[in-house]
């Protein structure tokens, strides 16, 4: 369990990513260096034309640059291009070919990295939540740590996949552009870069600016939504009080937000843009207009021209879009910052023991000897919690709710760590024993069970791996639920949830006994785990429970004392504080809260029963 | 397994008549709609004219022209720029705010429209099924129409003007690049398609993985407590390399298409040098004009690419068109009748006695009468049959037997939310649907099963039952269901916000303030469902003593699953497949030793026996 141990505390984002990248940065080299020669074949293909046109269709060979007489002459020289004029447009083709070629390996080795890494960190993330302690998920937000994981992962990818190529792309077209230009004609070149970095720069900080909209838009939107879903959710509640159009006045506040926050976000957008075209066809218009005011002065030949044209077609329109990718990656080191902070929490500490065989069982015995446990926000606290449970006998805990009764099992199946006192299973002190193996001696249902969303044999698989049809069956029959289930069209094979059966709460409390007892775990933990139950079908599963050939150790909390007077001891808690301890009976005739619990809930029942003589 | 199968409809073919009245509603936003279609075809008309320019520039000069004399052509350049960016301004502003305003539009339709529709539309649709109806699919709808029209008409006006210009300025070489436009075609749309299809694959999977993390992260407890940490990982290492596969199969496709494109631009450009050089070599072609060629060859790219774009998003988006359309198009099956509304509005321009409802009849709920109602399902499954009760001002009514003996279907009838298939009801001897809806379900109090609250404060939620009511009659309301005491406790008292679904207070609170939101509206009729799950002792006597409150003096119905609330009734009803089995008092009932005593001998028997 060491490889858990995190070292990633604090690190920052560019070894962050550096460390993602890891196994994939051979392929993404690669699809720079697939960049780098897509880029230079696209410079080189209007040189082609434009050494045509001057030396073979002008035949003005005096002002012609060194650099297109070369290219000419690798072609065969004037005459034989002259002869061959279909020449140069096949060297055209063939480069355009071999450019796409280098643009394919590009696009697909940049997507492998980047959708590699993406897969691995969601992996990872999965991995480590998972592995995070109960005290963290009590604070996190479940809605905050999902769109971290998918989202934030997401703008990752694409920053890998797109936007670093991009901004690449863009440095490698100047850097290249720039000698090349400057060989053919060095004042062109001046002119030629008069606007570029003035529209990078507005680019970059008008988006910058103008950020925030886009993000009030997506809160707007994610308002509409709420709306609606709570109208349909409370659909019953609007009609029977006939505020339907109370509800459509409600709606129509978010929904013109949405609309009015999309509008003037569009209005920015509108100049950023309109501002930005305009930019970029000046620029061409002023390299047009120079170098026509050079050819008049006969410096400066239309071949040459033609191809500073061509250039600045490629290269500004990537460089437009420079400021906009810039901004987009502001955002990914944000992303990125938000991923690091989940990864950097400390998982779930491992104990100092050797590890214990998967298959060993305890036989059973608990004992808390004056156990505290703090105040955290979620957890009822526990101030001195003392009792022995001996192995096969039954615990029932009773007390009004933010007692601490849960917290007694969440210490158990060790979500929280104990500070004070000590808890011992079979003698050993449970803080010294590994998690997941004490977690495997314990069954649980909860109150409001957790189903994943599966088929309801998956459900019940989840407990047991290779559980045959049969072992399913007989656990259902004993939670009371093999007839519903077998009345379902597809039985044990229906879908739990939104896409199949909505179970009812008792249902859902029964599935999950079942789940427990096919688990068959030495101890067995039922926290409020009936209490949707009705009260007959209960006791027939109590029985049922009580009636297996190994007596489990069993922890139950329940609100009806009724069910619990098979318990072999009770203890009362109110406060974190154990107030009553003993048998039923015992507490039945004593004064105090198990008694006056006992008496508001028989007086109905005492009533009933002298009404009926029987 | 069950998939959201209308999420992955693609449709093969344009349903003309379907995207025809889309159309017709963008034709509403004339001021929108025209700016759009004008700008897109200056636009369209003014890129193909750079071009030209820089053919005018370049035969100027090289026919040995003063660079003071192009004068004309920096005018022309100038102003085509000036008019390129505003028509960039105009088309964004134009096109978005078609979007923008069409979406909302439509989406205050379908709400509308959901709150008139009749609750057995809602029975097989669920909830996250309506909800992407009114979001995703409205934006998703008018973002098509408004940019979609956009970018067809620019890219139909470009190919055309560059077409006619290509065939002007040379027919031979003209026809030759035009050549290859036919190719582009059909490679556009082809990937155009496989990359949406692509797209959506993992946009589906995308989905499955947040779902995935959700379950992760709702389950922690129990994934832990079973030890389930291990499988879990694998099964969601398969969805997110499935998310691995189609999303580089996606990015694949995009590699492979652009390359194609290009280089059928780049043949178009090489036949112009190839031919125009030819033709410059004879004399019979201009400098410039071989230039402009070059250029126009790729430009032809950009808008077929839209074309195809367009119509592939618009097969994609069908359905969503007509899952939108049908919302708006369902009529609601329980509405005021003609003479009903004509009573209305005849009744409602006038000054009326209190004793008087809107519709003319009665404002007293006197009786309530079942008679020989029937009820089936929209599935055909039937619930009641020749039904029949009648229930008199005052009384309690517990409504007691197994579930899906059609309890709920009797309150939900009582309350009109369905209308019997058979039979009638009548209130005061008048059959329901003779009276108005809305007088009548606003006499309603109605209670369910796990009490909805709105987000908002606890004020807020009470003053729901009657908008008008003052604070203090607010309070009286609390204090009258025994809720006064713990909104007090609260944080900010009555100003404590309840959160999302009432889920920062208990289900006892919610309880209590529903009882006074009822309370407060001050019902005819009282309906409630009793909830079964778990409530302490303590906090089920006090919602006790509050439901004694509202029973007072009201006609009320209950599906009563605790004995305390059952004893109260005035009538107790078994009810079972359909049928009232028995009927009368706590005390009757138990005589007759029938289905009720079994039923309530088998619940509490236990119990009994362990006191005797």
């Amino acid at each position: 369990m060491a490889e858990r141990q995190n070292n990633l505390a604090k690190m920052k984002p560019q070894r962050l990513v550096w460390q993602l990248m890891e196994g994939f940065r051979g392929t993404y080299g690669w699809a720079i260096a697939s960049l780098l020669f897509f880029t230079l074949i696209n410079y080189l293909t209007p040189l082609v034309a434009s050494a045509t046109i001057d030396i073979v269709l002008v035949a003005d060979k005096e002002d012609v640059p060194a650099l297109t007489q070369g290219i000419l002459s690798l072609l065969g020289g004037e005459s034989f291009v002259r002869e061959n004029l279909w020449l140069p447009a096949v060297v055209m083709v063939s480069l355009t070919i071999a450019a796409g070629l280098f643009s394919f390996l590009k696009g697909r080795l940049a997507a492998t990295a980047s959708d590699g890494i993406a897969r691995r960190l969601k992996d990872r993330l999965y991995d480590h939540l998972q592995h995070l302690p109960q005290k963290y998920h009590d604070k996190a937000e479940t809605g905050d740590l999902i769109q971290r994981c998918t989202s934030d992962v997401e703008t990752l990818r694409l920053a890998l996949s797109t936007q670093v190529v991009e901004v690449s792309n863009a440095i490698l077209l100047l850097t290249i552009a720039l000698p090349v230009m400057v060989a053919l004609d060095w004042r062109m070149t001046l002119w030629s870069f008069l606007l570029v970095v003035p529209v990078i720069l507005f680019g970059y900080f008008y988006v910058g600016k103008v950020k925030f909209r886009f993000k009030e838009v997506d809160e707007a939107e994610g308002q509409v939504t709420r709306v609606v879903q709570e109208n349909l959710t409370g659909l019953r509640v609007v009609r029977a009080f006939g505020q339907q159009q109370h509800e459509i006045e409600k709606f129509s506040v978010p929904n013109q937000q949405y609309r009015d926050r999309s509008l003037r976000l569009l209005r920015l957008m509108s100049w950023y843009w309109s501002i930005s075209d305009f930019a970029v066809l000046l620029q061409q218009g002023i390299v047009l207009f120079v170098g026509a005011k050079f050819i008049t002065e006969g410096s400066l030949t239309v071949g040459v021209l033609f191809a500073f044209m061509m250039f600045l077609n490629t290269l500004l329109w990537p460089v437009r879009q420079m400021g906009r990718i810039l901004t987009e990656l502001g955002k990914s080191v944000v992303a990125l910052n938000r991923l690091g902070e989940i990864l950097s929490e400390s998982e779930e500490s491992s104990p100092t023991k050797p590890r214990r065989p998967v298959g060993e069982r305890v036989r059973g015995e608990i004992v808390f000897e004056r156990v505290s446990f703090g105040h955290r926000e979620e957890q009822a606290a526990l101030k001195e919690v003392s009792f022995h449970l001996p192995a096969g006998e039954t615990l029932a805990i009773v007390g009004p709710s933010g007692s601490g009764k849960s917290t007694i099992l969440n210490l158990l199946l060790r979500f929280y760590d104990y500070r004070q006192g000590s808890i011992r299973l079979d003698g050993e002190e449970l803080s010294s024993l590994e998690r997941k193996w004490v977690r495997s001696q314990f069954g649980i249902v909860m109150q409001e069970p957790f189903l994943y969303s599966k088929t309801i044999g998956d459900n019940l698989r989840q407990a047991r791996s290779g559980a045959i049809m049969e072992d399913l069956e007989e656990a259902a029959r004993m939670a009371d639920i093999h007839e519903t289930i077998a009345g379902f069209t597809s039985s044990y094979e229906t879908m739990v949830g939104e896409r199949g059966v909505t179970l009812s709460g008792g249902q859902r409390q029964r599935v999950a006994l079942a789940r427990a007892i096919l688990q068959d775990a030495p101890i067995l933990l039922l926290d409020d785990a009936l209490s949707a139950v009705d009260a007959e079908t209960e006791t027939r599963i109590l029985d049922a429970l009580r009636g297996r050939r190994h007596r489990r150790t069993t922890i139950v909390i329940a609100h009806r004392l009724s069910t619990l007077e098979h318990a072999d001891q009770v203890i009362v808690l109110e406060g974190g504080r154990i107030v009553q301890q003993g048998t039923p009976a015992e507490l039945t005739n004593k004064e105090g809260l198990y008694r006056r619990l006992w008496t508001i809930q028989n007086s109905l029942e005492e009533q009933f029963a002298a009404a009926n003589p029987s | 397994m069950k998939q959201e199968p209308e999420e992955d409809v693609f449709s093969e073919r344009l349903d003309l008549s379907l995207w025809g009245k889309i159309f017709r509603r963008a034709v509403s936003y004339p001021k929108l709609l025209v700016p759009l279609v004008v700008s897109a075809i200056i636009i369209a008309g003014i890129e193909a004219c750079f071009a030209l320019v820089t053919r005018w520039t370049v035969d100027a000069v090289t026919a040995g022209q003063a660079f003071d004399d192009l004068w004309p052509q920096f005018l022309s350049y100038g102003g085509l720029t000036l008019g390129l960016a505003s028509g960039v301004w105009i088309f964004i502003n134009s096109a978005g705010g078609l979007a923008n305003h069409m979406s909302h539009d439509i989406r205050k339709e379908c709400f509308q429209r959901l709150q008139e529709l009749e609750f057995a539309y809602f029975d097989h649709r669920p909830l996250g099924w309506l909800i992407s109806r009114l979001t995703s699919d409205c934006d998703k709808l008018s973002r098509i129409i408004a940019w979609g029209s956009l970018d067809m008409v620019w890219a139909v006006c470009l190919v055309t003007v560059v077409s006619i210009i290509l065939v002007v300025l040379n027919p031979v070489l003209g026809l030759m690049v035009l050549a290859v436009v036919p190719p582009l075609v059909v490679v556009s749309s082809f990937f155009q398609k496989k990359l949406l299809l692509s797209s959506r694959e993992t946009r589906k999977f995308n989905s499955q993985i947040t779902a995935s993390f959700a379950e992760a992260l709702q389950g922690l407890r129990t994934t832990k407590s079973l030890v389930r940490e291990e499988e879990n990982l694998k099964d969601f290492q398969g969805l997110s390399s499935g998310m691995y596969r189609v999303s580089l199969q996606n990015a694949t496709q995009s590699a492979i298409y652009i390359p194609i494109v290009l280089t059928l631009g780049s043949v178009a450009a090489g036949v112009s040098l190839w031919q125009g050089g030819l033709g410059v070599l004879a004399g019979s072609l201009t400098l410039g004009t071989l230039i402009a060629f070059i250029f126009y060859a790729g430009l032809f790219f950009q808008p077929i690419n839209q074309i195809a774009q367009v119509l592939v998003q618009m097969q994609g988006a069908q359905a969503a068109g007509e899952r939108v359309l049908s919302l708006l198009g369902t009529e609601p099956k329980i509405t005021d009748s003609e003479e009903v509304l004509a009573k209305l509005a005849e009744n409602g321009a006038r000054e009326r006695p209190p004793e008087v409802a809107p519709d003319g009849g009665e404002s007293q709920i006197k009786t309530l009468e079942f008679r020989d109602v029937d009820f089936c399902y929209e599935d055909g499954e039937s619930v009641l049959q020749g039904f029949n009760l009648q229930v008199k001002a005052g009384e309690t009514i517990a409504l007691v037997g197994a579930s899906g003996g059609g309890k709920s279907t009797i309150v939900n009838l009582a309350s009109r939310f369905y209308e019997p298939t058979g039979g009638q009801i009548l209130v005061n001897g008048i059959d329901f649907r003779e009276r108005g809806l809305a007088w009548f379900q606003s006499n309603l109090g109605i209670v369910l099963q796990g009490p909805h609250l709105f987000s908002g404060t606890v004020r807020e939620n009470i003053r729901y039952g009657r908008p008008d009511a003052s604070d203090e009659e607010i309070e009286t309301a609390a204090r009258n269901v025994n809720a006064d005491g713990f909104i007090r406790e609260l944080e900010d008292g009555y100003e404590t916000e309840v959160g999302e679904g009432g889920d920062r207070l208990s289900t006892g609170q919610k309880q209590l303030i529903s009882f006074a939101r009822a309370l407060l509206s001050d019902p005819q009729i009282f309906i409630m469902d009793e909830a079964t799950s778990s409530i302490d002792t303590e906090t089920e006597q006090m919602i006790q003593k509050g439901l004694e409150t509202i029973f007072e003096g009201r006609m009320s119905f209950v599906i009563a699953h605790r004995l305390s609330t059952i004893r109260t009734a005035d009538r107790i009803l078994v009810i079972q497949k359909g049928q009232i089995l028995e009927s009368g008092t706590h005390e009757e009932l138990l005589a007759k030793e029938g289905h009720y005593h079994t039923l309530y001998t088998r619940q509490f028997g236990r119990s009994v026996a362990a006191l005797t």
